[in-house]
């Protein structure tokens, strides 16, 4: 039986993804034709070897739970195994939400405890990568370490974004900046720990200490045995709508890195209000596939290229689907255009329209969020017949044919609901 | 709601689908990419939300056991449903396989008893379609049968196949009382064909029964055969009528043609809205990621899955999870089981690969001039399929006709010449 305890922060709002994440937290975000994020991390778990795992939710936490179930996919159903959802509960005092990472851990002091482990692994459900973390834990028990951050090497215009260390030649850490503006080194901190158990739950006593990175590592490293274990490898953090579309196109390759049946990722292909299975996926006569992914139950009869399709996706009769990503059961029309466009579930294109997601200009509203030259469309969200939908908008989750204003949407605009 | 309990009849090995039922019964066929044919019967009854169900098969199919698992994948699994495997336990005297239908049923009489139901449902379990058993439980109820059989139209010409039956249709019903039954008739007078769909009322089906158990003859008791054309005429029997799409896959030739019916606009085969439940954990499926399309794939009329890789052209073909076309390889009109791999440069035309085949580079299967049927088999094979085991390797550049059968596990070194002729068999 493993020794190690798995907290999994699966707390991630992930703003920037915009309106995938209007009534989902990030780790639930669907991911790569058959995925969610958190599916990467928990799959992880189970092919590291642990057994027991707590998950930290907050944010919208309603479809993640879901997906979780009874942990039956990653493995995680068993006399003496088990993932627990571990949400935020109203304490006698006003306590309520998490304020931080260690603080998610310290509200959850007795689940700690409970299985007596000897370590904590600490994880987030918010990234794509493959990593066996039984050698982490060895080489932190090898180190007698209190606490062991996986560290791997960034360019370094991007280590503003981390935690960034330095570290001497037996790899323990000297010098600590988070998130610094001058970095010293490329070593960044993908947020994966490994405590001991006693380190960590002393360190917790500290009401002080909200968050790892900020509050706690930059003391610890002084006095304690704080070591980087280097990871290297496809590691990406799919925060940002940039990011969540280039990591799709990596899949599309079939020589990639980025191979989720190689590296053993399950799913849980359970969906609410399913009666039956996803059926398999039928190209029609006349239709044109190259380089995608098509998911379970998609019916192609018009062309489709270099694109992500979940399952039930339906491409019409003369319809083009261009370097897209179209979640679950959209509905594209006849003879539509679809360019760089990222598509939430239950999409509708009527027929004849056009959108086209390259821009210069980036979205006004979300500037920040988008300006790559993608367009983003929410869940449920209807696009009329012949309409031009230029890059760099954001249609809002179910906005009707009746919300938008005239047969022409321009670069940066968002349509919303009236 | 009556109390319903089912038995599927899994049935044997059929010599008529010869390499692909070597180890499997026929109800335990891989179906269009995701689906075992039994799936079809089981999925029927977990929508009629019939929970207690039992599966007659000849003999115990570890591929029949790892499917139905717990039952869960039908919601058969809980306190008050289950899914049973009944093969043919060792009785007292040696007549420890099943004689026929009727006589797999008999067998199992205790588990009738266990659960005591107000109706028995006996459906086959070898053919695709969708069916609401409830629309026939509640006809079979309002007439006050003591049986009911499905039966489905089909051409006078080809009824002499089926079991048919004459129905006194009553007006506004769907269906009515059958007044005459006749196994496989030379010369049908009837279009009802017997979809082997039967719903007993528990005593009715425990009397039928008594006088055929203990079985001791050497002949088979069929339920169709043997036990309705007189029982017409000493019970309420009637016929009830199915109008959707019913495929069969007892021959090569017709599971070729059942498949190609998942194409087209109008297919009447439609999984979506059938709703078909399926174990997904049962040859990995859950395990694999969702199908990919390479940059020079060319595809038209395919059906694929989970784990597919296409990298050359594909067309009018079905492919089962994982299997990988490579670049410049040709498919066309063949089905292709669970992780079936074609290397590059091969041509296939026409084949039927049982799971876990591998065609060596640039090597040609099928097609080709007509030639006439299996030199060893020519009742089975004269279409111009050719058929391979599961696990059989072929070789680089290796040159196999048309209405050819090759055994499973046959390495590569097995074959010594690279040119099979149309017409043979490998074993």
């Amino acid at each position: 039986m493993s020794k190690t305890l798995v907290m999994l922060l699966a707390g991630g709002v992930g703003s920037r993804l915009n309106a995938l994440v209007e009534a989902r937290a990030k780790p639930a975000v669907p991911f790569g034709g058959n995925y969610r994020i958190i599916d990467f991390t928990l799959s992880n778990i189970m092919n590291s070897g642990l057994e027991r795992v707590g998950v930290l939710t907050q944010y919208k936490p309603l479809s993640l739970m879901s997906h979780i179930g009874s942990g039956k996919a990653w493995d995680l159903e068993g006399r003496n195994r088990g993932i627990k959802i571990l949400p935020p509960h109203t304490g006698e005092k006003d306590s309520d939400w998490y304020k931080g990472t260690a603080d998610a851990l310290r509200q959850n002091l007795d689940y700690l405890t409970r299985y007596d482990p000897e370590e904590i692994l600490i994880v987030s459900g918010d990234h794509i990568y493959y990593m066996d973390y039984a050698p982490m834990i060895a080489f932190h028990k090898q180190r007698q370490a209190d606490l062991t951050v996986a560290m791997m090497e960034v360019p370094l215009e991007q280590a503003v974004h981390f935690g960034i260390a330095q570290v001497d030649g037996r790899g323990r850490i000297i010098d600590w900046q988070e998130k610094p503006k001058a970095p010293k080194s490329n070593l960044a901190s993908l947020g994966i720990y490994v405590f001991r158990t006693d380190y960590l739950l002393k360190a917790l006593r500290n009401p002080q200490t909200m968050d790892f990175g900020q509050d706690l590592i930059p003391g610890a490293i002084k006095k304690d045995r704080v070591f980087a274990y280097p990871f290297s490898g496809y590691w990406r953090d799919v925060g940002t709508l940039a990011f969540y579309f280039s990591a799709h196109m990596d899949l599309l390759n079939p020589r990639s890195v980025l191979n989720p049946e190689a590296w053993g990722i399950q799913t849980n292909l359970e969906e609410e209000g399913q009666q039956g299975d996803r059926p398999p996926v039928i190209i029609q006569k006349g239709a044109r596939v190259r380089q995608s992914i098509l998911g379970a139950d998609t019916i192609i009869e018009g062309r489709v290229e270099e694109s992500v399709l979940f399952p039930g996706v339906r491409v019409g009769k003369g319809a083009r689907v261009i370097n897209s990503i179209i979640m679950h059961d959209c509905q594209i029309g006849a003879n539509a255009y679809l360019e760089r466009v990222i598509m939430d579930k239950k999409g509708r294109v009527g027929e004849k329209a056009r959108v086209d997601g390259r821009a210069a200009l980036p979205n006004r509203e979300f500037s920040g969020h988008l300006k790559e030259g993608l367009t983003l469309v929410g869940k449920g969200a209807s696009i009329p017949p012949k309409i031009r939908i230029r890059g760099n908008t954001i249609i809002r989750p179910w906005v009707t044919e009746a919300d938008y204003k005239g047969p022409v949407v321009g670069q940066g605009e968002t349509v919303r609901k009236k | 709601m009556a109390s319903i309990l089912a038995f599927i009849l899994a049935g044997g090995r059929v010599d008529e689908l010869s390499v692909l039922t070597y180890d499997r019964p026929k109800s335990a066929l891989p179906f269009a990419g995701n689906f075992r044919v039994i799936d079809f019967a089981l999925s029927n009854l977990m929508h009629a939300r019939i929970w207690q169900v039992g599966i007659l098969s000849q003999y115990r199919s570890a591929s029949l056991i790892t499917h139905i698992g717990n039952g869960s994948s039908w919601d058969m699994h809980g306190h008050r449903r289950q899914v049973a495997l009944l093969p043919p336990s060792k009785g007292q005297q040696d007549s420890d396989w099943y004689k026929g239908t009727a006589d797999a049923v008999a067998h199992n009489l205790e588990f009738i008893y266990e659960n005591n139901p107000d109706l028995v449902m006996i459906v086959s379990g070898d053919h695709i379609y969708r069916m609401d058993y409830k629309g026939m439980i509640k006809f079979h109820q309002d007439q006050e049968a003591d049986v009911s059989v499905g039966f489905i139209k089909v051409p006078l010409n080809e009824a002499h196949r089926f079991g048919c039956g004459t129905i006194k249709t009553i007006k506004g019903h769907p269906g009515g009382r059958l007044i005459d039954y006749q196994e496989k008739p030379a010369q049908p007078q009837s279009q009802w064909a017997s979809l082997t769909i039967y719903l007993f009322k528990t005593k009715v089906l425990l009397e039928v029964l008594k006088g055929t158990h203990p079985h001791t003859g050497r002949e088979p008791i069929e339920f169709g055969r043997d036990i309705l054309p007189s029982l017409v005429h000493q019970y309420r029997v009637f016929g009830y009528a199915f109008s959707g799409y019913w495929g069969y896959t007892r021959t090569l030739d017709e599971y070729w043609r059942t498949h190609m019916d998942l194409f087209g606009p109008d297919s009447r085969i439609d999984l979506k809205s059938w709703q078909i439940r399926t174990n997904l954990e049962h040859e990995r499926i859950q395990q694999r990621q969702p199908a990919l399309v390479g940059p020079g794939a060319k595809v038209d009329q395919v059906l694929l899955t989970y784990g597919c890789v296409v990298e050359g052209t594909v067309k009018r073909s079905v492919l089962f999870p994982g299997v990988h076309i490579e670049e410049g390889a040709v498919v066309e009109d063949s089905i292709l089981c669970f992780d079936t791999v074609v290397e590059a440069g091969a041509v296939l035309k026409k084949v039927l690969a049982d799971k876990r085949v591998r065609v060596g580079e640039k090597a040609r299967i099928g097609g080709g001039a007509k030639a006439g049927p299996n030199k060893a088999f020519p009742h089975l094979l004269s279409s111009g399929l050719t058929v391979i085991g599961r696990n059989t390797h072929l070789p680089p550049k290796i040159r196999v006709g048309m209405n050819c059968i090759l055994d499973p596990y046959l390495e590569e070194d097995y074959f010594k010449s690279l040119e099979i002729p149309s017409g043979a068999t490998l074993s």
